[in-house]
């Protein structure tokens, strides 16, 4: 198995970001993490890619225990994450951006894919330029995925990379982001609020209410799921 | 102008322009080890305060060991100098882990716990009397050596020792710059978690600044201490070492590799030639004046200004 989340619970004080939550996923799985704002998406991702840590549970990546793992050690395991709001490394190029994550992640700076994945995600261009300043906002997505690649990744996780964009940015993103997984082979675990982008991507659902597990499935049974519907409509299901 | 042209033309400068025009004077020549010094010690901050994004107020910590390193080698155990100022950069290097529960700490808490370091070594080497001579301080420190006929333990001998440090730090410097390491090292000040979650250990990262850093700074100190054969608590770990440094620093332009050297030549000599004779008191706020005033309006130091207007400048002659 790629992930085995068993138990996960993130509490911050009081407040219970995410409760128990339980599911897995095997290489090259492709899952969708779909809830209502707050309904702790971004809490889980951090809790896997290590930026918090959580409260009880355990969590396991091909076998290891993660929840000792330090950030940094995530990455080299093969763990790529992409933030909703871009983070691109400050005063580097878009190139060197690429050149840290796969010099760190895996030991040795990868040219030859570094160059490949400026190529599919369209940023051969821009790769000398500033990476903090000189992107528009498809570009900063398209480098907040290329980071994520660059490392090398068995399981890359997507933060709202789609947010933001107008539909037919989304569809030409949407169309990178399938490339992307048929060249490299990789599992995903996505967030995202969009549902046509979740149900066209994404053949296995989680949905997550308030830090609990409320469903899972195909995207068609979770979200004809009395329960899920309430979740985002706050009322009775139709 | 390319790199290396400007490389070779600053060496050649440095190594017989400088000791060509004024290497008969020793009072001018002393007052250039003295700023090349300061210089060293400022390349060594700049390292940890630009690509460690640590702005330390402890470095004559490091400073200071290493001088009674070298010292203590060579005074009590015989060592031949040079290996013994190789030893008391490691010393200085070693004496850095010790502060390393500070890098926990960020921004101002890093300051002022690495400036706490500095006053415990103090204390160390006045309390350590049977190792350090205390308060009295080590008299008669053995003089830079006379190797194949050159005397560097002459004002001018002394000048192609500590140039060479400041020359071999400011490599080191440009070298882990251009490096992944350095890379990292950039991005980690406004984006630490992007940088985190790519594989990059930035705690490991900074250490090793801290290290590199201290090793500079120790070699600096050692140099000091063989420069002018004697030593004592209050002078080796002086806060001058460190303030003196971060004014340079910042006065040139620390995030360049060569602003934190011009900024000490240009700080040390103006205020000692210029300031200093019609302000024998007091001399040091008129750098205090132009250290805002360079922080106001050209916030990235001198240099950075100097090559921006000298960019504009030959930006039309190339038009044409």
């Amino acid at each position: 198995m790629l992930l085995e989340l068993d138990g996960i619970t993130v509490a911050f004080g009081g407040l219970i970001a995410v409760g128990d939550v339980t599911f897995s996923m095997a290489e090259g799985d492709v899952l969708g993490l779909v809830g209502p704002n707050g309904a702790g998406k971004t809490t889980l991702f951090n809790a896997v890619s290590g930026l918090v840590r959580p409260t009880r549970g355990k969590a396991r990546f091909l076998g290891r225990d993660l929840v000792a793992m330090p950030i940094h050690a995530r990455a080299r395991a093969g763990i790529g994450r992409a933030f909703q709001v871009p983070q691109p490394m400050h005063e580097l190029t878009v190139r060197e951006n690429l050149m840290v994550a796969s010099r760190f992640a895996t030991g040795r700076i990868d040219k030859q894919r570094i160059e490949e994945i400026l190529d599919l995600l369209k940023l051969g261009h821009k790769a000398d330029a500033d990476a903090a300043t000189s992107l528009a906002l498809t570009e900063q997505k398209a480098l907040e995925v290329g980071k994520a690649l660059a490392t090398n990744p068995k399981l890359l996780m997507l933060d709202e990379v789609l947010a933001g964009l107008e539909t037919a940015g989304k569809r030409a993103f949407m169309h990178t982001l399938s490339e992307v997984r048929q060249r490299y082979g990789l599992a995903l675990m996505i967030i995202e609020h969009d549902i046509e982008t979740i149900t066209r991507l994404c053949p296995r659902v989680v949905v997550l209410n308030f830090g609990r597990l409320i469903a899972e499935g195909s995207p068609d049974h979770v979200f004809n799921d009395p329960e899920v519907i309430r979740s985002y409509t706050g009322g009775e299901a139709a | 102008m390319s790199n290396v042209i400007k490389t070779a033309a600053f060496l050649a400068f440095a190594y017989i322009a400088v000791p060509l025009a004024v290497g008969s004077n020793t009072y001018v020549i002393g007052l250039i080890v003295a700023a090349l010094t300061i210089g060293g010690i400022a390349v060594a901050w700049a390292l940890l305060g630009n690509l460690g994004g640590m702005v330390s107020f402890g470095h004559a910590a490091f400073f200071g060991v290493g001088a009674y390193v070298s010292a203590l080698l060579t005074l009590r155990g015989g060592w031949p100098v040079f290996p013994a100022m190789l030893v008391a950069g490691l010393g200085a290097a070693v004496a850095s882990v010790a502060t390393m529960p500070a890098l926990r700490l960020r921004g101002p808490y890093f300051a002022l716990a690495i400036l706490a370091y500095a006053e415990i070594f103090r204390i160390l080497a006045t309390e350590l009397k049977p190792v350090t001579g205390g308060a009295a301080g080590l008299l008669s420190i053995p003089r830079l050596p006379n190797v194949l006929g050159l005397d560097f333990g002459s004002k001018l001998g002394g000048y192609f020792v500590i140039l060479t440090i400041v020359v071999a730090a400011m490599a080191a410097y440009h070298l882990i710059r251009r490096s992944a390491y350095g890379l990292a090292l950039k991005a980690m000040h406004d984006s630490e978690d992007a940088t985190r979650v790519v594989g990059v250990n930035s705690t490991v990262l900074k250490a090793w600044m801290l290290v590199v850093s201290a090793f500079i700074t120790g070699m600096v100190g050692a140099f000091n201490a063989h420069y002018i054969n004697f030593l004592e608590p209050d002078y080796a770990f002086a806060g001058q070492w460190t303030t003196l440094a971060i004014v340079s620093a910042i006065f040139g332009g620390y995030r360049t590799v060569t602003g934190p050297l011009v900024g000490a030549v240009v700080v040390y000599l103006v205020d000692q030639l210029a300031f200093k004779p019609i302000l024998p008191q007091g001399h040091q706020i008129v750098l205090g004046v132009l250290l805002g005033a360079m922080i106001l309006f050209s916030p990235g130091g001198l240099m950075p200004m100097l090559m921006a207007k000298l960019s504009r400048k030959e930006g039309p002659a190339h038009a044409a």
